[in-house]
């Protein structure tokens, strides 16, 4: 009974440390990278069209 | 400033600060008051990771950066979301799971009691110092431009910040931080809507953006290198990414005012989410306050700008045997604006032609209108610094808060200057729950008294933040006597960062290296640093590179020379 009830802890935080959205956080991690990556050309872009 | 703008001022840090006090009220463990129960949601966690970093110096002083420099400094940011993920990855989860109070709790778990202690107070140094200048930056800018006497704004950002700080503890810091950002950001979206709404009629918004280009302001990224002079352009994009990197990790990593917001995490995922989030928003952030910069300079040359924007100073000038000359120069000014802005009407008339000819006489006409306006500005600056030696004759602070007080409307006067106090509240607010959290943590209750009840270390907290609170306010009061101070705590900033961010980097990636190894390497690498700082010519900003470079490297050798065993829990972390 103790072990099941460990099992179901364990999986309760399991699914409070889970990002919303993606499966798994690195696809979180990747999103914020991309952003950056995005706001970089973008800024470029903005860069070379206004120079 | 007319009695609406008293209102809405008053009225809006009134609210906040009642909001603190009654949402936090009610008995709180020391858990409760220095981690807010863990209780914290990623929203709350990400606005009060933003509204700690944002200083009211960020609002004051960016959009004049933009005026003067255009867009450029956003790089700067590159660095920061490469280190929010790095710290969502590695440090986050380590915190979590020695459920520590502070950061410098960590390096006992990996190292030992002498290197808490000494990381603590590297960090009370630099931070007690720091919180002082946060109140005095805003404060000598505002009682400059409004007259108010300066002592007066010292206390009086100081004592509000005190009243909801030790008050609620990290909950009020973090709940009121929520209301702060959104007065910061309201506040500057109106700000940027009105400046573009105050361009001339027949100038569109892409017109303004297209003189703005083309009066080189919208310089966002600038990837060129150049081995011989890069090395001392601060915003190229390499210089943000690798230099932006290293003082992210350090400032969000290792700086208690950084890591109490995201350790108040509900759970590892709210905390990580939280970084995350600023990790997607602080560059746009950033852009969106210098393009507001930009769009003041475009809204200045329609209409005529003072010669100097401190108003003070240029009052002061007026007052001696120079204020002759000073009229010449601001005749010489106001003629040479009059050329510009009809040059760059003509600028504007020749970019909606499409004609490449007609568009590059114009802007070679407002490029020459534009090196005479800055030459005007240039003996200006000579006449001030004959006339009042003592005065600061940069004036890019005064920029955007000079705009406000002249332009805006009844109401909104008050609703900027509240952007400024929140801002600066927000700031202070976080780092007085710091200093407050690792004096009672790392120092009073691990060496002075360890056998007090949770209500003693809850009584102490308190007293430490009011504590603080009055060193801020003295510092703040004081500082005024000093010369080039927000440099010289620059200064003293980079002697301390290095070494501390060589401790932790040790203490997460060089498993290796041992207690005795790294704080012999610390003491060592700021006996380096102190060397440099007083027998040799190097830039301060390259003392934090040194100061981290040099504990690894003592400390590899240190750990080679001692070869002490490690100890078990070192095994865990």
């Amino acid at each position: 009974m103790e072990i099941l009830e460990e099992t179901k802890k364990a999986k309760a935080q399991e699914d409070i440390d889970k990002p919303p959205f993606f499966k798994s956080w690195a696809g979180m991690y990747w999103l914020v990278l991309g952003n950056l990556a995005f706001l970089i050309v973008l800024f470029y872009i903005i860069t070379k069209i206004y120079e | 400033m007319r009695l609406l703008d008293w209102i809405v001022l008053l009225g809006t840090l009134g609210f906040i600060v009642i909001y603190g006090v009654w949402k936090t009220r009610g008995s709180k463990d020391i858990e409760g008051y220095l981690k807010g129960d863990n209780s914290m949601k990623w929203w709350t966690i990400g606005l009060s990771i933003m509204a700690t970093q944002a200083s009211a110096i960020t609002f004051l002083s960016t959009p004049g950066q933009a005026y003067e420099d255009g867009m450029r400094f956003v790089q700067f940011y590159f660095g920061l979301p490469i280190a929010m993920v790095i710290i969502s990855i590695t440090v986050i989860p380590i915190f979590y799971r020695l459920n520590v109070y502070t950061a410098y709790e960590f390096l006992e778990n990996r190292f030992d009691l002498k290197t808490r202690s000494l990381a603590a107070l590297l960090f009370l140094i630099q931070r007690g110092l720091a919180a002082g200048i946060t109140i005095y930056a805003p404060a000598i800018i505002l009682s400059t431009i409004l007259g108010w006497n300066l002592t007066v704004t010292n206390i009086f950002i100081g004592v509000l910040v005190i009243i909801y700080t030790m008050s609620g503890g990290t909950k009020a810091v973090s709940v009121t931080q929520k209301q702060q950002m959104a007065v910061m950001m309201g506040g500057m979206l109106i700000a940027g809507f009105m400046v573009v709404r105050y361009l001339p009629a027949d100038v569109s918004f892409g017109d303004a953006v297209a003189v703005a280009g083309k009066m080189g302001k919208m310089n966002v990224v600038d990837f060129s290198w150049d081995w011989k002079t890069s090395w001392d352009d601060r915003y190229n994009f390499w210089s943000g990414l690798t230099g932006g990197l290293f003082l992210a990790l350090s400032y969000f990593g290792t700086d208690q005012s950084q890591v109490a917001r995201y350790l108040s995490g509900k759970s590892i995922a709210e905390s990580r989410l939280g970084l995350l989030f600023n990790g997607l928003l602080k560059i746009p952030m950033q852009f969106m306050i210098l393009f507001i910069g930009v769009m003041v300079f475009v809204f200045y040359q329609f209409n005529q700008p003072p010669v100097f924007f401190n108003e003070a100073v240029r009052n002061k000038v007026q007052a001696t045997a120079y204020a002759d000359d000073m009229r010449q120069l601001e005749e010489k000014h106001a003629t040479v604006f009059g050329q510009k802005q009809e040059a760059v009407k003509g600028l504007v008339v020749a970019l909606r032609t499409d004609d490449e000819a007609a568009i590059a006489a114009a802007e070679s006409k407002v490029d020459m209108l534009t090196t005479a306006t800055k030459e005007v500005r240039s003996d200006v600056k000579d006449l001030i610094t004959k006339a009042a030696p003592d005065a600061e004759t940069r004036d890019t602070d005064y920029v955007f808060i000079s705009f406000v007080m002249k332009y805006l409307p009844a109401g909104l006067v008050g609703l900027l200057l509240a952007v400024i106090f929140s801002a600066a509240m927000s700031s202070v607010s976080s780092e007085l729950n710091a200093l407050a959290s690792t004096t009672v943590i790392d120092i009073y209750k691990r060496s002075v008294r360890q056998e007090g009840s949770d209500k003693h270390y809850v009584n102490a907290s308190k007293l430490f933040t009011v504590a603080w609170g009055i060193i801020a306010i003295l510092f703040a009061t004081f500082a005024s006597l000093l010369d080039n101070l927000i440099q010289a705590v620059n200064i003293i900033g980079s002697i301390f960062y290095g070494t501390i961010l060589g401790i932790f980097l040790v203490a997460f990636y060089f498993k290796y290296i041992r207690g005795h190894a790294v704080f012999i390497a610390a003491l060592l690498a700021e006996a380096v640093v102190l060397y440099c700082f007083m027998y040799t010519d190097i830039a301060f900003l390259w003392f934090n590179v040194i100061g981290c470079a040099l504990v690894i490297l003592f400390g590899f050798i240190a750990q080679a020379l001692i070869g002490e065993k490690p100890k078990e829990i070192q095994q865990e972390v």
